[in-house]
Parts: structure tokens; C-alpha cells; sequence
């Protein structure tokens, strides 16, 4: 609905040009807009090849606004944080000399087709080097198939869906595990301490990762034996979910599994509430790793489990910039007075890779920096980095969480579990 | 039971979506002002409401009676100083210089509130009221029936007072109305102060609600849209047949083939309306 007033705008601005120029008027003015778009065109590039000597440049398209804006403006502080870091060392070693970080940001607006432009006009227009993938599966997955045209290396920082990467790619990576990482422990841990959990009911955002893991649930849950009694996908931009919790309500589920963004998950757990919806296991992906989803909710927050890539309470010890997790952690905390969560991580870790395969290739060339990223064996304060053949991330153990005393609480994996599994979310 | 449950909500729901949409009919119906800034200005009186309850502990219900006239002002200088001057250009230019407007203040509302989804929890939460196993949230029940009430205020207003006469009279013949020495451009003004006061009132409710932000705005524009269609222009009772049709749909829908298909089965009654009955469920010629 928003978008449609843009072309309308341009419609009239173009039919009035009509009106207000004769012929030979509006030829005039079109050779002299033209000749200085021209002049500021070559201009920028000429100043763009300056830089160009001293500078990598990388590539962020990101929805600075609309509905995905919050998740694309934290990936934004991850890899500002980085450019921050590696800037501040000095900037990038590439076989001995020194090269500044740049980190072209563009707005794509949460639309994935702007995604895909964004992402051409920054590798044809931009000059960029490499480049960051776009928010989530979808956007990521779509803007791909342009990055690959023109062999940019691209790392994605919020795209776990296997759908990313079984395209055969070469030049994509991506440091999420698949989703089935994810649901797959949640299931086994809900099977152990809730042996009481039989039936699980299912509500999907209908978006390419919030299905995608809403599907490996299903998988996940028939495969340990429970009964999946509803499963639903609700639009993109629902702004009422109380006839399909109502139904669910009457299925009398113990284990209820919702996925979605912040906005919907806030919204359905407030609903919950209303519709009065109680059940002893309530799963929200991908909210509750998010600061301002347990702030938001507040207590109705409590008890609700999740899963994400990543967690503050882990403790690697990594080679990349940032070093170990705890480090990682402190410095962001002290440039954005806030804890990290797994997307703000994920970004920073992705300009921490591209630097360490930088510096390997010794190069800029894209190809040996593309082999040296496929190479990578190493760990990060992000965990163990190790990419599979299709470019996806194999060597993370994603941890299990619940919101206790409002605060995320590891449960699962083992080495870095900070409690037990409450059961109860009323 | 499950039957009577969806069919409460979604009666409850369409009061809210009446509530939504009726500041956008009453503007669109008078001034012939498609208003795309409606959805931010909906928002704006939600991010009243959570600010007031924030920062000062007050309840929305409190908050009211400061949302009406402040946004009443606000709408009327945003029509005196600007609308009025494209009024009689082509819909297209005052669709786009609404639209402007929009942007303008969705994108001052991210820059100060950021991007961030709000929720408004009181404390402690009203709960819900439960009548033979079915069971309807308090805060919801009770923005209900101040919505209801701002439909039957704004009935009144145009029945019964002189302001009211003189709105509707120009909606029925602006040359008549002219004539008889009605002062035009302060009655448009008046008219688009009075839809944002209730665009504001009923984002004062809709914060107790839905999460909180500026992004938030196009579904609110995308339903006040759908509702005037479905229950047509001209009429106050439009508004609310059109919420009321539009949330038994998708109630219904949801439950029957998915939620997933809930909103395209609203939008395919829009397009079987905008056939069959352009003029909507109670759509007539004069605003009441």
C-alpha cells in the first residue's frame, strides 16, 4: 500500500514535465540534465578509483527500513563494530600494506526485489570489493544469484535456510547453521525433561526462514514421536491471531511452537494471554533472543524457550579480531551500551572472516579470497568456523534457551548450560 | 464453543477495525482526500499513549481526552497550511502530497522512537473476562466500547450540531454550501482536524493492543482502506459494517482455510465490492 504512491509520484512528475515543456524545450533540458548526470557520474567514479587504492570496500544491502528495519539495523551495528575494529588496528594486512575498511551501506527498503538491485548496482556502480549478504533467507537467497553473476564473495549474516544454499553457488557463504540445529536439541531437550509433552501445535509466519524452521519442528517432532495436532502459516502483516489461537486452544497442545519476527511474536504472545492459552512448553523463534522482545513482553516473556546461533554466555577463544567472546562482548557493549544478540554477532563475524581470508589470500583478488574463505578452519568468538561444500557454516552447536527472571538462560549445549528447563507459560 | 469464540473475537476485532478506519472515512468521504497519512498519525497516538504510561504512569483511558484536542490541532493546521492549498488539483497530487507528509512523519517517528516494536503492559494486565468457555480480553473489551462510543460521538456531531450540518452540507453540494455561506476552507479543516483527532483516539487504544512502531503504520492504512470500501463512504455505520464485515472474514477465513489465507480472502472481497458494490455495504451519497 505504501509503495504505491512512489510510482504515482514519478507518473506525475513526468506527465507534468510533459504538460509544462513544449518539444524542443523539454529536448533542451534533457540534454543538460543528462550531461550533468554524466559529469557528477564520472565524477564519483573517478573519485571512487582514488580511494579505491587504500580502501576495501564491502558491501551491506540491509532493510534500513520497514517491517525488517530493527533486525537490519542491529546487523548494521555488528558490521560497524567490526569496521570499527580492524580500522582502528590499523585496517586490513594485504601482503604487507594496510588497506581502511569501508562498508557501503544501502537501504533496501524490506523488499526483496530492491534487494536484488541493491546488490547489482553495488558491485556495477559502487565499486565494492566483497560483500555482505541481505537480511534473512529470502532477500539473501534472492540477492545471491546476483552476487554469483559477477563472482562477488558474499557472506551471509542472517540466512540459515537450506534452500540458500543449495543453489550450487560458489562465491556464498553463510555463518548460520541449518535450521534443523536449531529445532532438532530443542526437541530432544523438551523430550527428556517434559516427557508429559505428546501434542505440539505449530503457527508459521508464512516467510522463507519462519517456515523453513517451522517445517524441520514438524520434522523434528514426528521424528521423536509427538503428535503434531495443528500446523498453520500465518500472512506476513497479521494483525490479529486470535481465531488461530483459539483453534489451537481447542486442540489442547502441551508444546506450542511459534515462528515469526519480533512484531509477531510480541503480538501472539499478547494474544496468548488474552485467549488465556496456557501450555507447559511455549517455543518462540525468533523473538526471545532479542533484548527488545523480553523487554516488550515483560513478564508474559517468562519461561519461553528458543533457539538461535549464538549466545553472550558462550566462551570461545578465537583468532579473528575480536578475539575471545568475552572480548567481543565488552566492546560492544561499550560502543552500543547494550548486550550483543546473534544477529549483531553474526554480522561481526562475517567482516572478522573476510578480513582473516583477506589476509591469508594476501590478495584482493576475489577468487583467492573466495578459496581462502572455503579453506577457513579456525575459531572465532562466534564458535568454530568451518564451511561446508554448499558454503553453509557446519562446525556451530547452536544453543537452547529459555527466558528465566528475564534473562536468557543456556540450557543446551552442555558446556556452556546455565540452567534447567522450567516447564509452565501461562 | 470454538465457533462462538472466533465469531467474539472477530466482533470485537471489527470494532477496532471500525475504530481504525473511521477518521479516514470521514476525511475521505468529505474532502475527497485519499489521507495516507492516516496510518502514521494512528501510530503517533499510539506512541502518546505509551510514553504517557511510561513516563508517567497514566493509563490510555487518560490519555484521551488530551489525544482529541492535540491531534484535533494538529490535523486542522495540517489542512489550512498545506491540503487546502492542493485541494482542487487532480487526486493524484493530493495523494502524493499526502504521501509526502507520511514519509515525513514515519521517518521523524523512527528517528526518535527507532525502529524497535513498543508494548504497552499494564500493570498488572486487565486479564480477561470468561463467559460460558468463552473468553474476551478486558483491554480489548474496553477499547471496544470506547470505540463504539467515538463512532456514536462523531454520529452525533454530524446529526445534531451546526458544525456537524455545515461538514455534511458540503459533502452534498461544496457550491450549494458556498451559497448559503459556509465557510469552505474551515469546514475541510475542521473535517480533517476531527478525522485526525480520531485516528489519534484510536491509536490511544490500538496501543494497548498491537506492538508499538512507526512500521506498523501501512497495515493500519492497508485496513482503514479495505474497511471504507467494504462498508462504504458517506456513512458512519459504513465504518463499522465495513470493520465488522472485514474481521468476520477473516475470523472466519482463518479458521476455515488458514490463516495464511485470511487477508487475501479480504482483499478478494474488496475486489468482488469494488465490481458488484463500488458504493459499499451502506455507502450513500451524503455523510449522514
Amino acid at each position: 500500500m505504501s509503495d504505491l504512491p512512489c510510482w504515482i509520484a514519478v507518473t506525475i512528475a513526468g506527465s507534468e514535465m510533459g504538460v509544462w515543456m513544449s518539444g524542443s524545450k523539454l529536448i533542451h533540458w534533457s540534454a543538460v540534465l543528462g550531461t550533468a548526470v554524466m559529469a557528477i557520474a564520472s565524477w564519483s567514479a573517478s573519485g571512487s578509483t582514488v580511494r579505491a587504492e587504500d580502501v576495501i570496500r564491502f558491501g551491506a544491502p540491509l532493510p534500513l527500513t520497514g517491517p525488517l528495519a530493527p533486525e537490519g539495523i542491529k546487523q548494521q551495528q555488528g558490521y560497524d563494530l567490526w569496521a570499527e575494529q580492524a580500522n582502528k588496528a590499523g585496517g586490513i594486512s594485504v601482503g604487507g600494506k594496510k588497506y581502511k575498511v569501508e562498508i557501503v551501506y544501502a537501504d533496501y527498503q524490506s523488499s526483496t526485489p530492491r534487494a536484488v538491485q541493491t546488490t547489482e548496482q553495488m558491485i556495477t556502480q559502487d565499486n565494492i570489493n566483497f560483500l555482505f549478504g541481505a537480511f534473512g533467507s529470502g532477500a539473501a537467497k534472492a540477492a545471491s544469484t546476483v552476487s554469483e553473476k559477477y563472482k562477488v564473495p558474499t557472506i551471509a549474516a542472517a540466512a540459515s535456510s537450506s534452500q540458500v544454499y543449495d543453489q550450487g553457488y560458489k562465491y556464498l557463504f553463510g555463518t548460520f547453521t541449518p535450521n534443523d540445529t536449531l529445532t532438532t536439541p530443542l526437541t530432544q531437550i523438551i523430550k527428556a525433561k517434559a516427557p508429559d509433552v505428546k501434542k505440539v501445535a505449530i503457527l508459521a509466519r508464512n516467510d522463507l526462514f519462519p517456515l523453513a524452521i517451522a517445517q524441520e519442528m514438524e520434522k523434528s517432532a514426528k521424528a521423536n514421536g509427538l503428535e503434531v495436532v495443528y500446523f498453520e502459516k500465518y500472512a506476513i502483516g497479521t494483525l490479529d491471531h486470535s481465531a488461530a489461537l483459539s483453534q489451537i486452544k481447542s486442540l489442547d497442545p502441551q508444546w506450542i511452537f511459534i515462528t515469526g519476527y519480533i512484531n509477531d511474536l510480541l503480538l501472539a504472545r499478547k494474544q496468548m494471554v488474552d485467549q488465556e492459552l496456557k501450555a507447559p512448553v511455549v517455543t518462540m523463534i525468533a523473538g526471545p533472543a532479542y533484548q527488545d522482545f523480553i523487554e516488550s513482553a515483560g513478564e508474559s516473556a517468562e519461561n519461553v524457550t528458543s533457539a538461535s546461533w549464538w549466545h553472550p554466555a558462550e566462551r570461545y577463544d578465537g583468532k579473528d579480531i575480536f578475539g575471545s567472546t568475552e572480548n567481543f562482548v565488552k566492546l560492544f557493549h561499550d560502543k552500543y551500551k547494550s548486550d550483543p544478540d546473534y544477529g549483531q554477532a553474526s554480522a561481526a563475524v562475517c567482516g572478522a572472516l573476510f578480513q582473516m581470508a583477506i589476509e591469508r589470500a594476501g590478495s584482493l583478488d576475489r577468487d583467492k579470497v573466495r578459496d581462502e574463505l572455503a579453506k577457513l578452519d579456525v575459531v572465532t568468538f562466534w564458535g568454530p568456523v568451518k564451511f561446508g561444500p554448499n558454503g553453509q557454516i557446519n562446525s556451530l552447536e547452536p544453543p537452547v534457551f529459555q527466558i528465566q527472571g528475564s534473562k536468557p538462560v543456556v540450557l543446551f549445549p552442555l558446556a556452556i548450560k546455565q540452567g534447567e528447563l522450567k516447564l509452565g507459560v501461562n | 464453543m470454538l465457533a462462538a469464540q472466533i465469531i467474539i473475537n472477530a466482533l470485537v476485532l471489527g470494532c477496532l477495525y471500525a475504530c481504525i478506519a473511521i477518521g479516514f472515512s470521514l476525511v475521505w468521504g468529505v474532502l475527497n482526500v485519499i489521507n495516507l497519512i492516516h496510518g502514521s498519525i494512528i501510530v503517533l497516538g499510539a506512541y502518546l499513549a505509551w510514553g504517557a504510561y511510561q513516563s508517567m504512569a497514566i493509563s490510555p483511558w487518560y490519555v484521551l481526552p488530551v489525544a482529541v484536542p492535540v491531534f484535533f490541532v494538529f490535523g486542522y493546521l495540517l489542512q489550512r497550511l498545506l491540503l487546502n492549498r492542493v485541494l482542487h488539483a487532480p487526486v493524484l497530487v493530493t495523494l502524493t502530497l499526502t504521501f509526502g507528509l507520511d514519509l515525513i512523519l514515519n521517518n521523524a517517528m523512527i528517528y526518535f522512537f527507532k525502529a524497535d516494536y513498543r508494548k504497552l503492559t499494564l500493570k498488572p494486565p486487565m486479564g480477561s473476562v470468561s463467559l460460558f468457555h468463552v473468553v474476551v480480553p478486558v483491554d480489548r473489551l474496553i477499547a471496544t466500547v470506547l470505540a463504539l462510543a467515538l463512532t456514536g460521538l462523531l454520529y452525533l456531531l454530524l446529526r445534531h450540531s451546526r458544525i456537524g450540518r455545515a461538514i455534511v452540507a458540503v459533502r452534498l453540494d461544496r457550491d450549494a454550501a458556498i451559497l448559503m455561506g459556509v465557510d469552505v476552507r474551515s469546514i475541510y479543516a475542521i473535517a480533517f482536524g476531527i478525522g485526525a483527532a480520531l485516528a489519534g483516539c484510536a491509536g490511544v487504544l490500538m496501543a494497548l493492543i498491537f506492538p508499538i512502531s512507526a512500521l506498523t503504520s501501512s497495515s493500519y492504512l492497508d485496513k482503514a482502506f479495505v474497511v471504507c470500501v467494504l462498508g462504504g463512504l458517506g456513512s458512519v455505520s459504513g465504518a463499522l459494517a465495513g470493520g465488522l464485515l472485514l474481521a468476520l472474514v477473516e475470523g472466519i477465513g482463518s479458521a476455515a482455510i488458514g490463516p495464511a489465507y485470511a487477508t487475501t480472502l479480504s482483499f478478494a472481497l474488496l475486489i468482488v465490492f469494488l465490481l458488484f458494490r463500488p458504493q459499499g455495504l451502506l455507502g450513500r451519497k451524503g455523510f449522514e
